[in-house]
């Protein structure tokens, strides 16, 4: 274990330490920021290629590579070159540090997504609560922003943001709570070491269904992307925001599709579980893309709900079948059935 | 070496802050700042803007958001007791099981009371 400095002689020891350590590397490289910044550009790409393929379009070609698959950097360089423009009026320091925050916010829980055995940042023992902690900062987040940009579209639209997460947040916690009963640990390794013999989707088939709605619309995504809907709200919380502000807010957004798509993974997929031939990242990595092009496709096949059925099936449909479960794995439990299946 | 976990979380936050902060504080060195009073105002489909944005709205939907603070506290403990479920005696988690069960009447008036008409 490294040690705390404990006077200020210390401290270059303790940077050195820490700087040199196997923890550091993984940070960096991969489990870490590249790998996480790789993979949300990736899915930027992938997100409006697979539409186009459903609308019988081509999508983005001409930016070099195959497919135009260099597109997320061209778009990149096009946003950082950009003006920041900053509404009259607006609160200045909230305007520019809240997607800064949104950025952290969706990057944090990535420390404890065990992406293999031995390749995750940090083996929080209460990890899920942490993740779930950090998603929920988002609603707040997205509405001091819309308040900060003295606009009324983004205003509505963070208060829609700010019910609509609020609703599914409860239902998601419940549909996790069969399988922390079924795990016995809060922990997302010993999680996804649990489900060595059986994926948690067979014995928690319901609360898949739950987690998986609920994620949607914590996603915000089409059929539940009425924050920034755009007939109505003519982009929703960012109708304000422009240049490097409007790149990190879409940044934060895809991270955290990243972010859920992994946490289904962990949760009800197994993980790294898959046959030896290949290493357990890449059997992670192919499983969550899998779960990001079921996030993706209701945008190109679905229409929008309306605010009060949002929040009505939230509450009485989304809720109960979630509590139901909950009574449903108890009975899985003490039946024995679960020993029977070798959890 | 090993490192303590929430150490470790702290450091990541800080790699995270101290990688994507430039992304953010390098455009405003290079990009062009010229203040424009018609540019700058928020967007209102093209019309000049009335009113206050922050202005008070009516408050729809609130009793969803009074059964949001009871069923946070509730999600919570369940959390703290659906861990140890295996661990402790079936008997020691019939309480929980009572709470959950009966929490369906409570549920029940605030759904009816939500789901009113008068209440949008």
């Amino acid at each position: 274990m490294v040690n705390l400095p404990a006077t200020p002689a210390d401290l270059i020891p303790f940077l050195f330490a820490v700087i040199t350590s196997h923890t550091f590397i993984q940070i960096i490289l991969f489990p870490g920021f590249i790998h996480v910044t790789l993979v949300t550009a990736f899915l930027t790409w992938y997100e409006r290629k697979i539409i186009a393929r459903i609308q019988l379009r081509i999508g983005p070609l001409y930016a070099g590579g195959p497919g135009g698959i260099l597109q997320p950097i061209a778009d990149g360089v096009k946003l950082i070159f950009k003006e920041v423009m900053i509404p009259y009026k607006a609160d200045k320091p909230l305007f520019l540090a809240i997607p800064l925050a949104l950025v952290v916010m969706a990057a944090l829980p990535f420390a404890v997504i065990p992406f293999g055995q031995n390749w995750v940042i940090a083996n929080l023992d209460v990890g899920l609560v942490f993740v779930f902690a950090m998603i929920s900062l988002f609603p707040l987040m997205i509405l001091i922003f819309a308040w900060a940009s003295n606009s009324k579209y983004p205003f509505l639209g963070g208060l829609r943001s700010l019910f609509q997460q609020v609703a599914y947040e409860i239902p998601m916690w419940i549909s996790a709570l069969s399988i922390v009963m079924l795990a016995g640990s809060l922990s997302l390794v010993d999680i996804v070491n649990a489900q060595a013999r059986i994926w948690f989707i067979i014995p928690a088939f319901l609360s898949f269904i739950v987690f998986f709605i609920s994620v949607m619309a914590e996603l915000e995504r089409l059929p539940f992307d009425l924050p920034t809907a755009e007939p109505e709200l003519v982009a929703g919380w960012f109708t304000e925001s422009s240049g490097a502000i409007f790149m990190l807010q879409f940044l934060a957004l895809y991270m955290k599709m990243y972010l859920m798509s992994s946490l289904v993974t962990v949760l009800f997929l197994g993980g790294w579980w898959g046959p030896a031939f290949l290493p357990q990242p890449v059997w992670f990595i192919i499983k969550t893309l899998i779960v990001a092009t079921f996030i993706i496709i209701p945008r190109a096949v679905f229409a929008r709900i309306r605010v009060d059925m949002l929040i009505r099936i939230g509450w009485t449909r989304l809720l109960i079948v979630a509590l139901v479960n909950v009574f449903l794995t108890v009975l899985l439990i003490t039946s024995g059935l679960t020993a029977i299946l070798g959890m | 070496m090993a490192l303590n976990p929430w150490l470790t979380v702290i450091i990541w936050a800080i790699v995270v802050i101290a990688l994507t902060g430039p992304m953010l504080t390098l455009p405003m060195f290079w990009s062009r700042r010229k203040p424009d009073p018609f540019r700058d105002m928020p967007f209102e489909s093209g019309q000049v803007p009335q009113g206050e944005a922050r202005h008070r709205l009516v408050m729809q939907y609130y009793p969803y958001l009074l059964m949001f603070v009871a069923f946070d506290v509730v999600g919570m403990f369940l959390f703290a007791w659906g861990m140890s479920f295996t661990k402790i005696p079936l008997y020691a988690s019939f309480p929980v099981l009572l709470f959950l069960f009966l929490l369906a009447a409570p549920l029940g008036y605030a759904l009816h009371l939500a789901l009113r008409r008068e209440n949008w």
